[in-house]
């Protein structure tokens, strides 16, 4: 019998793949033989921008590269020129930025959670992600004033201290938690058509998984415990307690279930925080670079030089964010903007990983892997 | 007086009222008596034809509802109270809308394919008994009529999947008949095993077997003595209404919108609407089959043909509800794994149900 | 599939149904979360950043805000003798940063989030749109 391969194109506009992404495919019948994923799409020459603006101005363009969670973004970015210029960030400041950067944890997965399910055909789970991904982003709003597009973060601080009544709501919204993730997981994890789906699909051993550079939950669903946070300690991750969660089935069921881990632990790290955040400012008050214009004291509006030099040199700075290393190549030329930035997206790299895994396997357990990476197209694309 | 049908009913009730006689009168003075039954089955027609288009209707704002209520939403609620006229709203909205046929399209194939598929959806509801004598026509080989006209719609939906001229239509059509053979396998065998019992295809014969009770308790349902049956009956009717977990024909992450991705306007409506009619029609089967159909405790000096509707309908709501509920709980399962599970397991284990039932039946153990 | 012959009594999918089951009814404060959209609306945070607002009194049309900007949305123009910033919200990334860079606090971004509108030229917000009085307490 004459049988012919046939090419198919998955995207660039198609309902499950997150965004603009195009799968190129060589289909023998209903098995993938080959995958090529095209990228490019959405680029929008993040990199190139930082060069035109300054150092400051370039923290609300860090938000539209993961748009789901750009915190981790902000402070991948500050981190960053912090490290470049040297400026101490008060404590306060920094259980802000890791409680945020926590909290952003969450609302990834959760936004994970529910696009994975959406893309495995059940709606309702995506609804749940998003009611308590909607209390998160109350809290956001409270704190920074946006929702999705934050800009907290400065450099040498954060924009604002907590509201007064943040706390309190913090705290309700990890009591909620606590209870809505054992929501998730008696509809989710023991399903026996979800199981079905994710059991032994999409397959990655943690060498290749190495190799092809991925990290974060997509690479410790490998059982390769490498956490950033754990491996090397950040702000003040060394003081709390945490464990970094693996699991060793190299399969999506496995990259699925770190994320829910994940949550918990980051749900943990929030009550530590709630319990033992200190008081100070949230800005760093030494002098650096040039004095404000104004001449007027360090306030919660003018904290930060409106004309930032830090001085020439270089800064490679890497946080774990929710998708994985998130990593800022800052190079200072001694002027007012940024010689050069370099991002090491998370998406991106564990996107890459993707032809591999499918090989095989049929379109419907593409989808399935490609939800359980969880890359953001912003973020791969930049 | 033992009343049969729909027919005999408008009869009695006409005969009670007294306006029968004259009016037949009038009619047999031309010689035109069969002019006069015309006249009232098509009258029958239109009550089920009407009862049909509410019910679905109502169940597309049903499902709406669900889902609304399983994800802690309001769903619609600005049309009517709590939104009750969004079906009609959707309705005048899918008229107005530009009635598209591709270019490529086959024209005749294409624009007929959504009626091949909704007559049969409404032709399903003759031999179903709404309620004690409400049944259209009761025939002797019901269940194997309605079996056999469910299998009319894979040939439709294969007519549209390959009239529209698309890759992704031709997949889903592909796809749907695959799963519509597979599952309607299952589900014949499901129901003979019911037949064993009743001897009898007329639906009308297996709600009758199903009345009384054990004990004074327990209803003498066949979900009772067939639970194997019922399950595997329930699992494969979902299927064949191709519904989540088995919504492979309209799978929109993998096939945009399956086999009716290039239709529009009414012809969309077509497919939408003949959807949920097999849904009810489905569900109805079930009920019929397994959950004693229109029986239930008599109530006294209420016609038994009003109770026993409201019955029905509580009885088949449920089973709706059931499975709305399953759609919004469960994920999609694989295609193979699918059809895995209709030839591997499905069968064997209705077969076996087949086989036991035999036993059981011929050793008179259940009567 | 041998995998699910294992597990035929399908626990996991019934432990799910309960899960929404327990929404449907509303057990144990799970209620209804969505608002009506155009009919009522969710309180919006103090801090929210929404389109802005320029304190007549304030401004003195320095220009700080339009060098601070990333995405040059400012603009100073002059309205009625003097001189004010126009934002092209088109192009606003609504980071706040001129909020911040004002020597004067003269910006607000408290006018809501329902920015929608059919031409691109509507959406360039000037000063006869911005300005507002802050009332005086006497």
């Amino acid at each position: 019998m004459e049988t012919e391969e046939l090419l198919i194109n998955m995207g660039p506009v198609h309902p499950s793949t997150h965004g603009v992404l195009r799968f190129k495919l060589r289909m023998d019948g209903e098995i993938i033989k080959e995958c090529t994923v095209v990228m490019g799409y959405l680029h929008r020459g993040t990199e190139k921008l930082a060069e035109m603006k300054t150092y400051l101005q370039f923290i609300p363009y860090t938000d539209r590269l993961d748009y789901i969670s750009a915190m981790p973004n902000n402070y991948a970015y500050v981190k960053a020129v912090e490290e470049l210029a040297g400026i101490e960030v008060p404590l306060r400041a920094e259980y802000i930025r890791v409680l945020t950067v926590e909290l952003n944890r969450i609302v990834n997965h959760l936004v994970f959670m529910g696009s994975l399910l959406l893309d495995l055909g059940a709606s309702t789970a995506i609804m749940y992600g998003f009611r308590e991904r909607e209390k998160a982003l109350q809290l956001y709003e409270m704190l920074c004033g946006a929702r999705m597009t934050f800009s907290y973060f400065r450099i040498g601080g954060v924009r604002d201290d907590l509201p007064d009544d943040f706390m309190s709501k913090l705290n309700e919204f990890i009591k909620d938690m606590e209870k809505r993730i054992e929501d998730y997981k008696g509809l989710i994890n023991g399903n026996e058509i979800f199981m079905m789906r994710m059991k032994g699909i999409g397959v990655i051993s943690a060498e290749e998984a190495i190799n092809y550079g991925m990290t974060g939950p997509s690479l410790r669903g490998s059982g390769v415990n490498y956490d950033i946070r754990k491996i090397e300690p950040y702000s003040i991750y060394p003081d709390l307690d945490f464990k970094a969660c693996v699991r060793p089935e190299c399969d999506s069921y496995a990259r699925y279930m770190v994320r829910i881990d994940e949550m918990e632990e980051s749900l943990h790290i929030l009550r530590q925080i709630a319990d033992t955040i200190p008081k100070s400012e949230v800005v760093a008050t030494q002098k650096y670079g040039i004095a404000p214009l104004t001449g007027m004291p360090y306030t919660a509006q003018t904290y930060f030089p409106r004309i930032f030099i830090p001085p020439a040199g270089e800064a490679y700075s890497r946080i774990e964010a929710p998708k994985g290393e998130l990593g800022f190549y800052v190079v200072s030329d001694g002027t007012t903007k940024p010689y050069r930035v370099k991002i090491r997206s998370p998406s991106f790299c564990n996107l890459t990983a993707i032809p591999k895994m499918v090989v095989g396997l049929k379109i419907p357990d593409l989808i399935a892997a490609f939800g359980t990476i969880d890359v953001v197209l912003g973020d791969v694309d930049r | 007086m033992m009343i049969a049908n729909a027919y005999e009913l408008i009869v009695y009730i006409l005969t009670t009222i007294g306006v029968y006689e004259p009016i037949n009168n009038i009619f047999m003075s031309f010689g035109l008596d069969d002019i006069l039954k015309i006249i009232i089955m098509l009258v029958e027609i239109a009550i089920l034809f009407a009862f049909v288009l509410v019910t679905i209707m109502f169940l597309t704002w049903m499902e709406r509802k669900v889902v609304a209520m399983v994800q802690s939403r309001y769903g619609p609620m600005v049309t009517g109270p709590r939104g009750l006229l969004q079906p009609v709203m959707d309705g005048v909205k899918l008229i107005g809308k530009e009635d598209i046929i591709p270019e490529k399209a086959d024209r005749w194939i294409f624009t007929l394919a959504p009626f091949i598929v909704f007559v049969p959806a409404l032709l399903v509801f003759i031999p179903l008994p709404f309620g004690e004598s409400l049944i259209i026509s009761d025939l002797r080989v019901g269940l194997l009529y309605i079996i056999a006209i469910s299998a009319i719609s894979p040939v439709a939906i294969l007519l549209a999947g390959w009239a529209s001229n698309n890759k992704y239509s031709l997949l889903g059509a592909m796809r749907a008949v695959a799963q519509d053979i597979s599952y309607t396998i299952p589900l014949a065998l499901a129901a003979i095993a019911v037949v064993l019992f009743t001897s009898s295809l007329s639906t009308v014969d297996i709600v009758n077997a199903q009345a009384g009770t054990w004990f004074g308790i327990i209803p003498k349902w066949f979900i009772f003595i067939q639970p194997l049956g019922f399950i595997l009956f329930l699992i494969a009717s979902i299927a064949e209404m191709g519904r989540i977990p088995f919504d492979f024909q309209e799978s929109e992450q993998e096939l945009v919108a399956g086999f009716f991705t290039e239709y529009s306007g009414m012809k969309f409506a077509m497919f939408f609407l003949a959807e949920y009619a097999h849904l009810f029609a489905v569900s109805g089967i079930i009920v019929t089959l397994f959950l004693g159909g229109w029986n239930g405790p008599v109530i006294p000096f209420i016609p038994v043909q009003i109770t026993s509707l409201v019955y029905f309908l509580i009885k088949t709501y449920a089973v709706i509800f059931f499975a709305m509920w399953l759609r919004d709980t469960v994920p999609r399962v694989r295609i193979d794994q699918l059809l895995n599970l209709g030839w591997k397991i499905m069968i064997p284990l209705a077969l076996l149900n087949l086989l036991i039932t035999g036993f059981v039946v011929t050793a008179g153990v259940i009567q | 599939m041998t995998w699910i012959s294992k597990n035929w009594t399908m626990t996991g999918i019934i432990t799910g149904l309960m899960v929404t089951l327990k929404h449907v009814l509303h057990i144990g404060n799970r209620p209804t979360v969505t608002v009506q959209y155009p009919y009522e609306r969710m309180k919006l945070a103090p801090r929210f950043r929404g389109r802005h607002a320029v304190d007549e009194d304030a401004c003195i049309g320095c220009g700080i805000c339009e060098v601070s900007c990333p995405n040059s949305t400012i603009r100073i123009v002059k309205y009625k003798g003097r001189w004010f910033p126009e934002f092209n919200l088109g192009m606003c990334l609504f980071c706040g940063l001129c909020l911040d860079a004002c020597p004067m606090n003269a910006i607000k971004m408290d006018r809501g989030y329902e920015l929608a509108d059919y031409t691109r030229e509507s959406l360039i917000y000037g000063p006869d749109r911005l300005l507002f009085k802050k009332e005086v307490n006497k």
